[in-house]
């Protein structure tokens, strides 16, 4: 599958602060693509670039293999979800909906008869003639996407969509959002600083840090085998252990830390220093050893999370998290315990 | 105690700001020359007296004619420069921005001076469009204030959302921006409509007795001999911004409404 | 910079510029026009530019060198423009009476003279041998005075060009501006009294009580201000409303004197300018958590404490800005002081109305304006700085 949408070396800059630093993306079509990072990390600018409300300093963007640089945002056929919604305000439900379809001059009794058949999709026919005010969250959410939807633009971009709907709300959307990208095969770009939501809606995910890409992977990928510091401390909780490279093979390698040795995953030399990030639920622990690495612990302290605890391990200099459920017995602080885990589970993170 | 101190102290000063107001309107009615209480018998004959009586009615007259002209003016000019004025790109924002609330600082006094020492040279002292432009600038400063609150009101959010639904630029200030600015653009004119209807310091500098406004008018008559024809003037110009101003509250509460994005 | 925000930017202008022009034309240019009018004074220049030219070098003692006798009988002779010669001759008649009478004849002399050059001056009036006369035109000839802006501060340059006070019986100026700021002050200090507690109330009070207190404020602000001024002429005159209620009620045997007096102006302006000191004041103690108060009293402030270390300090920039508002507009008044005060309630805006309605004299009414002009702005740069807000509140 060739790039539909192509990022060529972009650069963008505000004043004497790069924002986007040097980016090369390729985004296939039909993908559910999201950007992941804290705020200032410069993934709203990247889809603000795409969208046309910004123009790169340097550097080209492609669409379909042609350049829409310079294109102004009202030709590029790109259906935007904003943050807040951007509603029309003085317009009703229907109005905002046949919005883009006046845009295109569709005849009026086609606007009318596709307006009522986008609503029927999201259940919203009942309120056509509200204002966006009379909304609640929820429904205002379903009325920015059914526009951006209605006119079957090549791209939907979407700017944090979900970050003012409460927990509940967010994850039923979440779930729709996915459903429609399936049933449709759209091309998604999501813009998202909340990984869980990066993590169960996407094809793949772009981690940004500072205006460059740390990684870009799938969901799965960016989570149990991070690249960076960054990424494994952005996305879940891991625990960091610092040491020293003795042995290297392919795909393989063994790390002295302290006085242990472990057994890793991921491509080093010898002699470096490395960190390495071991996610708390990959750590068993029992009375005996139960993989390739096993570590006599002691169990120092116990935190209640009610469906589960976090452990906290000592062994001489290594302190982990380790988390236990709670049909895993009791872990009273003061325990003597063995905490195994495999080597695909402690990854080698690029300095 | 303290309590009843405080109730006391709030009906005492919504007394002293309301009663005055409105111990002027019955005399409007009254059927005695003076203009003093009881009044003996009620009777229209001053409001006769304002529409029948050529001064009264020429002033009349004239603060609608100055008042709408300045209305235009004004509203037209000022909508335009709160528009230029939110460009992000526009350098000496602020400077201009205060350049444009400058008029509502000045004395009305040294204007006037000014104002008609310049307009005798132009040559437009004592004549219609001389009065209007005079009032325009006092004006203008309600019309900027009022519209760019009104825009400043506007997610620019909702202007990009109109842009990626394909709509270009024109479209967008047509059928996004300029119907959400509207509310704004009418409080403005309204207020300065009340400003002109208001206004007696310039118009005495600047107008001749051709251009005499009602405010005009009730100055010299206050001065000169009062009597309950001003009372009958001052109902009049109550009950119209009363009017005025529950129009503009309308309008702003309206658009406040349309704005809130929750 | 990219052409997009060229054309962003030129758009802007083009949105601006009218307004800017506008307001330079009818409002930067009289203001411009006003402020030189107190100083240009070339009404004796332009009509003689050559005795202007040859009185620089006479040092204005004795009488003047031949040179400068040919020069003023040359412009005399030449003088065309009837309208022009007419005010040189008001203003140095205004400087020392008999010029007249004297220009007039030196005009015809001069015309009829074969030799304009040689024109024997002492020979047409004798007045030309007093030196006063001739210093007289020395002095008007500089096309620009400060005898104007001197006059507003109740200065004067004495024969010698030294700057001395005026005599006390010509001196009214400086009255005038002491009596503006004391009335001013007056009434701002009457305004902080009323309008700080009043604020106060209206920030605590809840829901319909708060509405009403606020509404209270902005009907008068609302209303016109000519017809808040005729409410309370018709009040506070002899027969008026509050007389005749004090008289009814035995209060009062004579009828207090209300109108024409600097009481009335006060009680007027404080009600005129009243919004103007609780709206900023109320806005700031809006934005005051409501639960302050009850914070300090659970922290062992009593209530007079807890207003004067809490709230109060809290407030002052609202009673500040208030106040430096209602000062700034009090100064340049004009309605009200002349529909309801006396001759001694005339304020600095009366005056300068005077010079320049009355008597024409726009050079007085303009060297007025300009110092009104100066302590307005800069009152209002203090505001500005203060309130970040440079908006007046009502607007």
């Amino acid at each position: 599958m060739g790039a539909f949408i192509a990022f060529q070396d972009v650069t963008k800059n505000f004043g004497a602060v790069t924002v986007v630093d040097r980016l090369d993306l390729q985004i296939a079509k039909g993908e559910f693509l999201s950007l992941l990072g804290p705020s200032g990390s410069g993934k709203t600018t990247i889809l603000m670039m795409l969208a046309g409300f910004e123009r790169p300093t340097s550097g080209a963007i492609l669409l379909a293999d042609k350049p829409i640089t310079h294109l102004p945002p009202h030709r590029r056929q790109m259906g935007v979800v904003f943050q807040n919604y951007a509603l029309f305000p003085h317009m009703t439900v229907a109005e905002n909906v046949a919005f883009p379809l006046e845009m295109q001059r569709v005849p009026r009794a086609e606007i009318t008869r596709r307006v009522e058949r986008a609503l029927d999709m999201v259940r919203l026919s009942p309120l056509k003639d509200r204002k966006p005010s009379q909304l609640s969250g929820g429904q205002q959410q379903r009325v920015a996407l059914t526009r951006a939807l209605v006119f079957e633009p090549d791209v939907i971009l979407m700017d944090e969509p979900l970050g003012a709907l409460d927990k509940q709300l967010r994850e039923h959307m979440q779930l729709e959002i996915r459903d429609l990208h399936r049933r449709l095969g759209l091309t998604i770009v999501f813009v998202t600083h909340d990984q869980s939501e990066a993590l169960t809606m996407s094809d793949r995910i772009a981690v940004f840090n500072a205006g460059k890409v740390e990684q870009i992977d799938t969901p799965q990928a960016v989570y149990d085998r991070p690249r960076t510091r960054f990424v494994a401390e952005f996305i879940g909780e891991t625990n960091l252990v610092e040491g020293k490279v003795v042995e290297a093979g392919a795909q393989q390698a063994v790390v002295r830390v302290g006085e242990t040795a472990l057994n890793v995953s991921g491509e080093v030399s010898p002699g470096r220093d490395v960190s390495l990030s071991l996610r708390p639920e990959r750590i068993r622990l029992g009375k005996e050893p139960a993989a390739a690495n096993a570590l006599n612990v002691t169990v120092a302290d116990c935190i209640y999370h009610g469906d589960h605890m976090r452990l906290v391990l000592k062994s001489g200099t290594i302190e982990l998290v380790a988390r236990a459920e709670r049909l895993a017995g009791d872990w009273a602080v003061g325990t003597e315990a063995v905490a195994s885990f495999d080597p695909q589970d402690c990854t080698v993170l690029a300095s | 105690m303290l309590r009843a101190l405080q109730i006391v102290f709030g009906i005492l000063v919504v007394a002293f700001l309301i009663l005055p107001i409105i111990a002027i309107l019955p005399l409007a009615f009254t059927s005695s020359v003076f203009l003093t209480y009881p009044i003996p018998a009620y009777s229209l004959r001053w409001f006769e007296e304002l529409v029948s009586a050529d001064v009264w009615r020429l002033s009349i007259v004239n603060s609608l004619i100055i008042g709408g002209g300045a209305t235009v003016l004004s509203t037209v000019l000022g909508t335009l420069a709160a528009l230029g004025l939110r460009a992000s790109s526009l350098p000496f924002a602020g400077l201009l921005r205060t350049l444009f609330l400058l008029p509502m600082v000045v004395p009305a006094v040294v204007l006037g001076v000014g104002m008609q020492i310049f307009l005798v040279r132009l040559g437009l002292a004592s004549t219609y469009p001389g009065v209007i432009i005079a009032h325009a600038v006092l004006c203008v400063p309600f019309v900027v204030v009022s519209v760019s609150a009104a825009l400043q009101g506007i997610d620019p959010a909702v202007e990009k959302a109109a842009m990626s639904l394909g709509a270009p630029p024109v479209t967008v200030f047509r059928r996004v921006t300029l119907p959400l600015a509207v509310p704004g653009v009418v409080s403005g004119a309204v207020f300065a409509f009340a400003t002109s209807l208001d206004e007696v310091v310039i118009t005495l500098f600047v107008a001749g007795p051709n251009q005499r406004t009602l405010a005009r008018q009730m100055f010299s008559s206050i001065r000169e001999n009062i009597s309950p024809t001003v009372a009958a003037a001052a109902l009049l110009l109550i009950v119209g911004t009363l009017c005025l101003a529950a129009l503009a509250a309308l309008l702003r509460r309206r658009e406040k409404r349309a704005v809130a994005v929750p | 910079m990219s052409r997009a925000s060229v054309r962003d930017r030129s758009r802007a202008f083009a949105l601006v510029a009218p307004l800017v022009l506008f307001l330079a034309l009818f409002f930067v240019w009289p203001l411009w026009t006003m402020v030189t009018a107190s100083v240009v004074d070339d009404a004796v220049t332009k009509v003689l530019p050559r005795t202007a030219v040859a009185m620089a070098d006479w040092d204005g003692s004795d009488l003047p060198p031949p040179a400068v006798h040919g020069a003023l009988a040359e412009d005399l002779r030449t003088a065309q423009d009837q309208q022009a010669l007419g005010e040189a001759v008001r203003r140095l008649n205004s400087a020392v009476s008999g010029f007249r009478t004297l220009l007039t004849r030196t005009v015809t002399a001069a015309r009829e003279a074969p030799d304009p050059a040689a024109l024997d001056f002492a020979a047409v009036d004798p007045r030309w041998n007093e030196p006063r006369f001739w210093r007289a035109i020395k002095e008007a000839v500089p096309p620009y005075t400060d005898r104007n802006l001197l006059a507003a501060l109740d200065l004067r340059r004495d024969a010698g060009g030294s700057i001395v006070a005026e005599e006390p019986g010509a001196a009214a100026n400086r009255i005038i501006m002491l009596r503006t700021f004391v009335i001013a002050g007056s009434v701002t200090l009457a305004c902080a009294a009323i309008g700080l507690p009043y604020a106060m109330l209206a920030a605590a009070a809840g829901g319909v009580m708060r509405a009403l207190l606020l509404l209270a404020v902005l009907v008068p602000l609302w209303t016109s201000l000519l017809v808040r001024t005729a409410a309370w002429f018709i009040l506070l005159q002899q027969e008026g409303l509050i007389n005749r209620t004090l008289g009814s009620l035995g209060i009062i045997d004579a009828p207090l004197p209300l109108i024409f007096n600097r009481l009335g102006v006060i009680i007027a302006m404080t009600h005129v300018l009243l919004p103007f000191m609780v709206l900023p004041i109320y806005s700031v103690l809006i934005a005051v958590p409501r639960n302050l108060m009850p914070a300090a009293a659970s922290l062992g402030a009593g209530p007079i404490r807890a207003f004067w270390r809490v709230l109060l300090p809290l407030a002052m920039p609202g009673l500040m800005s208030g106040c430096l508002l209602v000062f700034m507009v009090a100064i340049g008044y004009y309605i009200t002081p002349a529909l309801v005060g006396g001759a001694n309630d005339q304020m600095i805006s009366s005056v300068i109305a005077f010079y320049a309605l009355g008597t024409a004299n726009w050079g007085m009414a303009g060297a007025l304006g300009l110092i009104l002009l100066a302590v307005t702005l800069l009152l209002y740069l203090v505001y500005g700085r203060l309130s970040r807000s440079p908006q007046l509140p009502g607007a």
